[in-house]
Parts: structure tokens; sequence; C-alpha cells
């Protein structure tokens, strides 16, 4: 087959015995090593592995024997991702001869589903600094313009998926490093509620704010892959004990009878977003509202008041967690990385105190506000994507962030695109949904998605 | 509160055993002024009845 297709529609084809997935996985590699030279969003492919988990899947397809839809599924893991007796470097130099032992939870949940594993795919430094010119590989490149960003942590993730070199992987998001790149590289990517999936096994940024999730080309095929990804896991003490809902179940519902709440001052006064992001939203918005759901603006505290708490707690975190390297190894770490880090020596206990006194005024805040809504909708980037080569060191802190509100809340939040800006890459809008309704969550997402086609338009490679 | 100097952010580090030279030290002090605004921001007077801090559960997980 010649185009790319997504998860549901490969998972389709192989369970009609349409699709091969050793076929499958060979056009992938030849992709991967056709492609990644220019968009280095793989810092290792692990060939024969995915080809042992293709002929597995394969001799299940012909037996009758798949064990659902992800069987077959070529997928790749952000290299924070513990992968057993295949390195995990953190894309940095103080861990590039790191090989663990055992899979992180998350990642034995995949290969147990039946994908097929292509590699290890770049990161920022400790899914932190980045873009990072001096690291052992370079940094991952955008397949919309190889001269411009992918946002990051799952920098790697967003540019393979977005250029076909996967169907799927993983993303880690502390402060927005899902739904960045997949805003910045026009894909799907999902933060979960806090909790629902396990980071047990996965190296950590910032422990209270951490989440794993996944990034694919579009919403539906989030879904299919957050299904396999949540579950209690006893070995990551934030991880809840409750029953994992059907995230497909409301797919085809449609926005009819949705209530959207706009928060309109984010993206227009705390922090305003390119004509081009404004007007995707806009759009979407105006989707919404002809599709039949309730549309009205909604008033949150400003983005700032949620930037501040959530990033001292960021860096206090990583700053801890860093310290024995930072002392002696300093140098080792990118620029970026350190840092950034190590402004947080200038955080105290009592500001620390304080910052989380305020997340907690603001996860009531926001539960209030959602109380008559179903999913609030947003921006996810302030624009395209910037050049690679013109990323200041300091962006993330300058300016309050989109994404950040929601790992200070917790609360789930899907990014998925809304069309193009003026250069010629993706702009995005951001989805949030209340805790643990990653149901509804998908369901918005997927009935825009559905009509608007977005998804049908693929950055022009090779 | 003014932004920090390399006096202060040498002497921040070192409290945490991180000895850094002047240098590495001005590279820092850019990223240690927008920290130190939202210091500052997070110290704003809450009020009277706002949520106390931190809670955490007696009952361990099993």
């Amino acid at each position: 087959m010649s185009a790319i297709p997504t998860i549901a529609e490969a998972a389709a084809l192989i369970a009609a015995r349409k699709l091969s997935p050793v076929e499958l996985v060979t056009e992938q590699l030849a992709r991967i090593n056709m492609l990644d030279p220019a968009l280095h969003a793989f810092l290792l492919v692990t060939q024969e592995r995915a080809m042992a988990d293709a002929r597995a899947s394969e001799a299940r397809q012909m037996a009758g024997a798949l064990r659902g839809r992800l069987d077959g599924i070529p997928i790749a893991h952000k290299d924070i991702y513990n992968t057993a007796n295949i390195r995990t470097t953190a894309h940095s130099k103080l861990l590039e001869h790191n090989v663990p032992t055992q899979d992180a939870f998350t990642v034995r949940k995949w290969a147990e589903a039946g994908t097929v594993m292509l590699g290890k795919l770049a990161t920022h430094e400790f899914a932190f600094g980045g873009p990072s010119f001096d690291l052992p590989w370079p940094p991952a490149r955008n397949p919309w313009n190889t001269e411009h960003f992918t946002a990051g942590s799952s920098s790697g993730t967003g540019a393979a998926v977005a250029a076909g070199l996967i169907l799927g992987g993983t993303g880690s998001d502390t402060g927005g490093s899902i739904r960045g790149p997949a805003a910045l590289c026009g894909t799907a990517g999902i933060k979960p509620t806090y909790g629902l999936c396990s980071r047990a096994g996965i190296l950590p940024l910032a422990y209270s704010l951490d989440h794993a999730g996944p990034l694919a080309w579009t919403a539906e095929d989030c879904a299919i892959l957050l299904q396999a990804m949540a579950g209690y896991d006893p070995a990551d003490p934030a991880c809840a004990e409750r029953p994992v809902a059907d995230f497909g179940a409301d797919l085809n519902k449609g926005a009819k009878g949705l209530r959207v709440g706009v928060v309109r001052h984010f993206f227009e006064d705390d922090h305003r977003v390119s004509d081009a992001t404004l007007s995707g939203i806009n759009a979407a918005v105006d989707f919404y509202r002809r599709e039949g759901a309730e549309v009205r603006d909604i008033t949150l505290s400003p983005m700032g008041e949620y930037h501040a708490p959530g990033y001292l707690i960021m860096i206090t975190e990583a700053f801890t967690l860093h310290l024995p390297w930072l002392r002696g190894n300093f140098p080792e770490y990118a620029e970026m990385f350190r840092d950034r880090v190590a402004t947080a020596a200038l955080v105290s206990g009592n500001d620390i105190t304080q910052a989380q006194r305020r997340r907690r005024l603001l996860v009531r805040e926001l539960t209030d506000a959602m109380a008559d809504f179903d999913v609030i909708v947003t921006a996810a980037a302030p624009g395209e994507a910037p050049r690679i080569d013109e990323v200041p060191k300091w962006t993330s802190m300058e300016k309050p962030s989109f994404t950040m509100p929601f790992n200070v809340t917790g609360f789930p939040a899907i990014t998925i695109r809304t069309g193009f800006g003026a250069g010629g890459l993706p702009v995005a809008m951001q989805l949030v949904a209340k805790p643990f309704a990653e149901p509804t969550l998908f369901r918005a997402a997927h009935a825009y998605e559905r009509a608007m086609e977005w998804h049908k338009q693929r950055p022009a490679l090779g | 509160m003014s932004a920090p100097d390399e006096a202060e952010v040498t002497a921040a580090l070192a409290r945490h055993g991180v000895h850094l030279s002047p240098a590495q030290v001005r590279a820092i002090l850019p990223g240690a002024a927008i920290v130190r605004r939202m210091i500052e921001q997070v110290n704003a007077p809450l009020p009277r009845e706002a949520e106390p801090a931190v809670t955490f559960s007696a009952e361990p997980r099993k």
C-alpha cells in the first residue's frame, strides 16, 4: 500500500487479512531509512525486533487469533520509556549507554496488545531541555518543514507520526510535551487524566505533573492507543485504582448536545495567538454550534496564574531529581536543560508550599467552572512552529503556556489540528474534559476531525 | 524583589552543593529573573479561606 493508513484503517485491513503486518512494517522501515536522515525522529531503529514482532503478529492473523486493533500496528517509544535490553537514553549524554532490564508498564501493555516496535524516539533531554544541538544526537525536525521546530519534549514522536514513519507512539507531558508537538507537527495527542496511565518505568521529570499518553494521526487512533496504555499499576503511587472506560464508546455520537465552554481570554488576552490559530479555533467553535452543541464563553483565572505554580513545581521537582548529577556532571547536560533546571535553586520551601496551595485552588476553580460543561476549547500553541534555530532558551518560561493549566489540575486534554498558518505549517486547538471523561473528549475531537478532514493532508516528503 | 544577581545565584546553587563557574552562573541569570517573578506571583496574599497547602493520606496504597 502507498498511502499511510491510520491505526483504525490498518486494524480493519489486518483483521480482514487484506494487509500483512510483515509487509506493513517492511514499508515503514523503508520509509524510515529514506526520510529519517533528514528528520532525526529516531534515536534507535530496532529493525530485528520489529520484524520479529511483525512475524508473530502475522502468525496470529493467519491463525485467527489477533489480540485486538493494535495487533500488527507499527509504533515506537519516546526514549524515556524503559525498554528491556534496548538502550534508553533520555536523549542525554548521561544515559548514553543505559540499557534497562525491564519494560515500562505501558511498553509492556502495548507489546501485549500485539504492537510492532520500530525503535526509540528523540526527546528533549530528560523530557525538558530543547531543542539542543550540544548532545550526542541532533534534535528532531518538523516534517512539514525541516527548518522548523517540532516543539517538545515528545519531539521524535510528533515528527515520526507526522511523517508517517509510525502510526502511533508514546509521549509524556509535564507541561505540554505531548500536546505541543502534536500542535506543531499537525498530529493528535492526548494528555490523559493524571493517574490514568502508569508512569512506572518512564524516566521522570516532575512526579506530580508527569503524564504518559500517546500521539497519533487522529483522535480516534489516540483512543485506540490509550485503551491499551491505561490501567491501574501499583508500582505508580499516583495511578488511579478504577475501571478503565471504553474510550471509543462515544466516538460516533457527534457534537449535538455537547456543552462547550470557550476559554477565550487565554488566547485573545493572556497570550495572543496568531491569526491562523485564532481563526482555526473560531471555526471549530462555529462547527460545534452548527452541529447543535451549546457553546458559551467561560472565564478562568489568567493563564499566568496557572503557569507560575506549575512551572515552579516542575523545575523544583526536576532539580531535586537531578541534583546528584547536577553537582558532579553539570557540563554533561545540554545547556538548555541544565540552565533551566538550575534556576530552581532560587525556589524556597515557602515558595513551593504557596505554589501547592494555589494549585489546589486552581483545581477547585476548574472543577467549578466545568460543572456546566462537557468540554472546553482553547488554544494549544501560540501559532505555527518557529524555525528550529530561533527558539530562545527561556521561551517556555517567558510567556504563559496554554497546556500547563491542565498539568497543574490533572484534567485530560487533547490537541488536534485546525488548519494551516501563513507559513504552511499546522495550527491546532486544545479540548479539555473533566477528570476521567476521556470518552467525551474523544467524542468532541472525533466529531470535528471527521467533519473538517484536516487529517487527510500529510506533509510532502520524499 | 529585584532580579537575582550573580552572587545570589552562585550562593543559592552552592547551598545545594552545585558549584559553578562565573560564566555558567551568568548563563542562568535571565532565567533566574523570570523565576523570581513567578515566585513573587505565587507569594501574593491568598484569602484567609484559601485551602490548606498540602494534604496526604495516612493509609498507604496496597
